[in-house]
């Protein structure tokens, strides 16, 4: 079990290895990612997701014993090439669109709450 | 005696039309009166559009009584799983936090589909967001097996599964991540193509895993999983990851009209790793009948190997939260409301925990966390980056394996389906579910899957579906289609 910091999941690179994994998602840890998230959860919710993240890091405890140090990542799907498009100008097709989505409107602007809180 | 309208395959359709043996109105119409007997106990759709169906028939009637041609799709009965957008039409991916989210544009493939002038019966049910593999998660109804209706039609494009199983449409879209369209479709006794990567435009499908995700068809047989295919493929401006095949012309004639003397000389490789213990023993007897008769027809068949096989399902359950937790954070509530009922929110923080927490089902929320988790500082090189090293190595396996193969038989999954209720609680469970399907995702290989007895025709027989998955190297389509065609066309 790691030492816990205020915040876990801070940009300070810290060197952990898998077996912990399953033992670090605690009820403090779930709450930061759940404010990470933007995720309401109630106590039933998160009762249940504790119980069930746990189980889960578990089992992926099978790839620690996978020797990957030489094998580069794979990041996508099959192409691994670059895609490109002549850059010219295109009509809009889809200017206005949307807008009949939103919640609240002002002459097809989108109205939103308050962002800066004092 | 002549089958009902509604029970035909795409190709008789397309036959009959063009030899006026029926209207594709009368076509429709038999349909929708299939659907207000059947669906009201399968629950395979969402959402219904009979007006506009009927009025995208008559158009195709009338360009056939002008003498026009018409493209093979014109005039058939299609029902799309609900997270493909449909201009002007409720899609909501099964979701609470799209229920009230009406499609600005269509989705390439229903655009392309509209050019072939198919006709849409309506959207089918689903896993909340394509989470899942029972159709249970589903925010809005539990669709049931037609084969048996205590049972699941698997997942996540049950409804759209079902509804072809129970002849309810000719023949439906689905997207797969991890098993998504191969997994109902073995459950249902009917036939899902999970094309490569790239093959289908993702354009306007509801996003899950984007290196993952792809649309493909669920239909009655093979011949029609290859017409439908090729509706719906090609490269698009609108989604970079799309690509043609390299050889177009030949592409194309090789999957509508395969040669079947090059698909018998095909080497057919069963991977030690998929053939385990824990195999029911109904699919572990399924899938040997349909080896034994793909050697008959003489085919060389021959043990293989993918070393890495074990490491798929924790692989893939990392780097599916991952891009998950980063694709979902869209779902915000502020420019479409998400829930039904506005929640109240007095700032933009608190619009966004209430929406997410109202809107989100279960395991969109578990995928969130565990997403955001593996992803989060101090822990990415110990997950994140740990799984796309190993999804390297398992698409090298198959690499590997194709030096000594054409194409690789498994099973589909290891149970026949389970019980509504009997795995929903369990997360891990249901993975697991996905142990043979989420493989070809992670190297990004088509895969068929295919009725060991074709019972599509008989929505009620007593015995439950047993499929068997062909699994193809890139860009072969043509490969495990024709096999497929050639195996349904021999048994």
């Amino acid at each position: 079990m790691v030492e816990r910091h205020a915040r876990p999941f801070s940009f300070s690179h810290t060197c952990i290895t898998i077996t912990e994994m399953a033992d670090i998602i605690d009820k403090k840890a779930l709450e930061h990612l759940a404010e990470l998230a933007r995720l309401k959860l109630t106590l039933q919710e998160e009762t249940k997701l504790l119980k069930d993240l746990q189980n889960i890091l578990a089992h992926f405890d099978s790839l620690k014993g996978l020797d990957t140090s030489n094998v580069a990542p794979l990041t996508g799907g099959t192409m691994l090439q670059n895609s490109f498009r002549e850059d010219e100008e295109r009509e809009s097709t889809n200017a206005g669109k949307g807008v009949e989505n939103f919640p609240e409107n002002q002459q097809g602007f989108l109205k939103v709450p308050k962002v800066f809180e004092h | 005696m002549k089958s009902p309208l509604h029970t035909l395959t795409i190709k008789k359709v397309h036959e009959g039309l063009l030899n006026k043996e029926f209207s594709a109105l009368e076509l429709t119409q038999a349909c929708f009166e299939h659907i207000r007997k059947t669906d009201p106990e399968i629950k395979a759709f969402l959402s219904l559009r009979e007006e506009a169906a009927s009025r995208e028939a008559e158009r195709v009637d009338l360009a056939l009584a002008k003498e026009e041609e018409i493209a093979t799709l014109a005039g058939i009965p299609l029902a799309v799983k609900d997270n493909m957008n449909f201009e002007g039409e409720i899609t909501t991916a099964a979701s609470k936090i799209l229920e009230t989210h009406r499609a600005s544009y269509n989705a390439t493939v229903i655009s392309k589909l509209k050019t072939e002038q198919a006709v849409f019966l309506g959207k089918t049910n689903m896993d909340d967001s394509a989470m899942g593999s029972s159709t249970e998660n589903s925010a809005f109804q539990v669709t049931k097996n037609p084969h048996d209706l205590t049972r699941v039609p698997g997942g996540s494009s049950g409804g759209s599964a079902a509804a072809v199983a129970s002849h309810m449409a000719i023949g439906g879209l689905g997207s797969d991540t991890g098993g998504s369209i191969r997994q109902p479709a073995a459950f249902c006794g009917v036939v899902g193509l999970k094309p490569t990567y790239g093959t289908v435009s993702r354009s306007g499908l509801i996003a899950m895993a984007s290196s993952l995700d792809q649309i493909g068809p669920i239909t009655k047989t093979a011949e029609d999983a290859a017409l439908l295919f090729n509706a719906i493929r090609g490269k698009d401006p609108l989604d970079a990851t799309s690509t043609n095949p390299s050889n177009e012309e030949k592409y194309e004639a090789e999957l509508l009209n395969p040669s079947f003397d090059r698909i018998k000389k095909m080497r057919v490789g069963l991977p030690q790793e998929y053939f385990i213990d824990g195999l029911a023993s109904e699919v572990k007897k399924g899938v040997e009948e349909a080896i034994q008769k793909i050697k008959k027809l003489g085919l060389e068949v021959q043990e293989i190997s993918l070393p890495h096989t074990k490491y798929a399902v924790p692989c893939y359950y990392l780097i599916v939260p991952a891009e998950v937790s980063s694709n979902l954070a869209r779902y915000d509530g502020i420019r479409w409301q998400g829930t039904k009922e506005r929640v109240e929110a007095n700032t933009l923080k608190e619009r966004y925990f209430q929406t997410r927490g109202e809107g989100f089902g279960p395991e969109p929320k578990r995928r969130i966390i565990l997403g955001t988790f593996v992803l989060s500082s101090g822990y990415y090189d110990a997950y994140y980056d740990k799984a796309q090293r190993v999804r390297a190595l398992i698409k090298q396996d198959f690499e590997n394996a194709f030096e000594k193969v054409d194409v690789i038989l498994t099973p589909v999954t290891p149970t026949s389906p389970f019980k509504i209720g009997e795995k929903v609680d369990d997360p891990l469970a249901m993975y697991l579910e996905d142990i043979f399907t989420l493989p070809l995702n992670l190297a990004g290989l088509p895969g068929l899957s295919l009725p060991v007895r074709n019972q599509a025709c008989e929505p009620l027989s007593t015995d439950l579906p047993v499929g068997f998955q062909l699994i193809g190297k890139p860009f072969h389509e043509p490969d495990i289609l024709g096999l497929g065609r050639l195996y349904e066309e021999t048994t």
